[in-house]
């Protein structure tokens, strides 16, 4: 973009061009980029965060496999909280979002209701379900057990053993909606004449679905199910809030192990080996899934 | 298809849709309509109406003032609430300005290291938070021992005595991180905006004089609002729900934004059993952010799948 009259300016334009860029650029790597390099330098270290870290080479690594590890039931939990409320939240939100295209009266009114539980923060969420799920007699659920089915002990859906299954409705509960809302605007913009010619020759709407509307939006789909990876791996907020900031082995996700062992043990090297391997794990989802879909896009 | 057979599947279409409209909303109005209540009027029947509704009284009336006054002054969520519209203002202030700041040079102007710098942007997308945050944690003790070492002579030397400075327990320090790890997605679908605007107007603007700086705060900027407005709504979500680096980076109870706030309520309402003040402040912490969706929500949807499809 170099026009006539900015070349006259070009030392103006260097300083102009110098003195937006630094404020911003300064700031990402003094509070981004350098973090992650010291991330991959403190994941190597033995180190409690006031002596001088020692060296141990992929020692934090090799120790997540080691017999008796808590981090293999954390990453369990992990897979666990993106694969059952996953399958949930991609039905649900492709059911929806497909109804709501057919130009039913009130989608508005859905699109924005549905909506709605993505707006809370996590935090709230988590609350709204521990009043749910409450063993007190202000929980909802234990009262319907009560009068419905006359079930007289309550039953404490958010103690440990029981929190995973419990967090599965509730993830379910605030997540379907932005899915639905994702999904719907990739299915708003595939063009009505695609629809209008299958109709003509006969096909209903099972047809419809899976011939034009997944293939049409199967690249948005598939962002759909990295997000739903990539939140699985970092779930900690509601874990955290509904096991008052103690989570056990039981119930420790990634995340919560990685604070717990940094903030709690002093266990700095170990606790960044677990957000190294988080970030690596992010990384390979969105990479291969990218290579994944490239490919696809070629072969049609 | 017949029109019974297809009468049927619009009926069972939106038996379906209701239902679900009614498990995503009656939560939130059983939140709503509880916080009216006493705690002996939850214990008699947790789902019934308020008394305040099926027989108003003043009495009642009280209960519910009540429960709100516990949680807004007892509980401090007036703190909470400001300390989250402090922190959330200004960064988004802040990332806004760095943000187009950056993407407005990134989109319109040839130079060198122009490809690494948006690589080194776009990387910022796959970096969690979580990778992040343990080293923040010790680089802001070193950064605060080096500004207090300093600036403390010179601030001494003026008379104004002993200058400590901290990035650990304040709301400095939480903006940082927030505006440096909300760059990337700004300048994201900012430069991707900038570059959608005519070269023309550049041309024009400084044809008749403007400085590339009057330029872009009084042309660019007005013409990239709708690409701004996007922006903030996104942003804006994702910090007034944040609870991890608050989590980390806030300990004294007068700096803690909602989140942090609400998560200290539950569980002293918890210890004292007392439910009026734990609905109220459910009700004061997801209230701003649903009347915001509310005004916004055409543009807030475009914006979250704007950022989704196109990342």
């Amino acid at each position: 973009m170099t026009t006539g009259l900015s070349k006259r300016n070009s030392r103006a334009q260097a300083w102009f061009v110098f003195s937006f860029l630094a404020p911003p650029v300064a700031l990402y790597a003094l509070f981004v980029l350098l973090p992650t390099i010291n991330a991959f330098r403190y994941s190597l270290t033995r180190w409690d965060g006031l002596s001088d870290p020692v060296y141990v080479g992929m020692r934090n690594f090799r120790s997540f496999l080691a017999p008796g590890s808590d981090f293999i039931p954390a990453i369990q939990h992990n897979l666990f909280l993106m694969l059952v409320p996953g399958v949930f939240i991609l039905s649900l939100a492709l059911m929806f979002a497909n109804m709501i295209h057919q130009r039913i009266k009130g989608a508005k009114v859905f699109r924005i209701a549905f909506f709605f539980p993505n707006i809370i923060s996590s935090v709230a969420v988590a609350l709204l379900w521990m009043l749910i799920y409450s063993p007190t007699k202000v929980g909802l659920l234990n009262h319907f057990a009560a009068i419905w089915f006359h079930r007289t002990q309550p039953v404490p859906y958010t103690e440990s053993s029981r929190l995973l299954t419990s967090l599965v409705p509730m993830t379910v509960w605030s997540a379907t909606g932005f899915y639905m809302v994702l999904f719907l605007a990739a299915m708003e913009n595939i063009p009505e004449t695609y629809y209008e010619a299958a109709r003509l020759d006969g096909a209903g709407p099972t047809t419809l679905f899976f011939r034009i509307t997944m293939p049409m939006m199967w690249e948005v789909f598939t962002t759909g199910v990295i997000f739903l990876i990539i939140g699985g791996l970092k779930y900690f907020d509601a874990i955290w809030v509904l096991e008052n900031g103690r989570p056990k082995t039981a119930t420790h996700t990634m995340s919560t192990l990685m604070y717990s062992r940094v903030f709690e043990q002093y266990n700095i090297g170990y606790g960044t080996a677990i957000a190294v391997l988080l970030f690596l794990l992010v990384l390979i989802v969105t990479v291969v899934s990218r290579r994944l879909l490239q490919r696809e896009a070629l072969e049609y | 298809m017949n029109a019974a057979a297809n009468r049927v599947f619009t009926g069972i279409k939106y038996f379906l849709l209701s239902l679900y409209l009614l498990a995503v909303v009656f939560p939130m109005l059983w939140v709503l309509y509880t916080s009216a209540k006493s705690t002996q009027e939850m214990y008699r029947n947790p789902l019934g109406l308020p008394d305040l509704i099926t027989h108003p009284s003043a009495a009642h009336m009280a209960v519910f003032v009540e429960n709100y006054r516990k949680a807004w002054i007892g509980s401090h969520f007036s703190d909470y609430f400001f300390n989250s519209v402090k922190v959330v203002g200004i960064s988004l202030a802040l990332i806004l300005l760095l943000g187009s700041m950056a993407a407005y040079v990134l989109a319109r102007f040839e130079f060198k290291g122009r490809g690494v710098i948006y690589t080194l942007f776009m990387a910022g997308l796959l970096i969690p938070m979580q990778l992040i945050l343990i080293p923040l944690f010790f680089q802001f003790s070193d950064m605060s021992e080096w500004l207090t070492r300093m600036l403390a002579p010179p601030v001494r030397s003026m008379g104004f005595g002993e200058l400590t400075i901290s990035l650990h327990d304040s709301h400095a320090g939480l903006i940082l991180i927030y505006v440096a790890a909300s760059l990337p997605f700004t300048v994201f679908v900012l430069t991707a905006f900038f570059k959608t605007l005519p070269a023309e107007l550049r041309e024009a603007a400084m044809m008749d004089g403007a400085s590339e700086y009057r330029t872009f705060f009084s042309v660019m900027m007005p013409i990239g609002k709708p690409g701004l407005v996007t922006v903030a709504i996104f942003n804006f979500l994702g910090l007034w729900n944040e609870y991890l680096f608050g989590l980390v980076f806030l300990n004294s109870d007068k700096l803690k934004t909602l989140p942090l706030g609400l998560a200290s309520i539950s569980m002293q309402a918890q210890y004292k059993s007392d439910f009026g003040l734990l609905f109220a402040g459910l009700v004061i912490a997801m209230a701003p952010a649903l009347i915001v969706y509310l005004f916004l929500q055409e543009k807030l949807t475009k914006g979250i799948t704007v950022g989704a499809i196109k990342g």
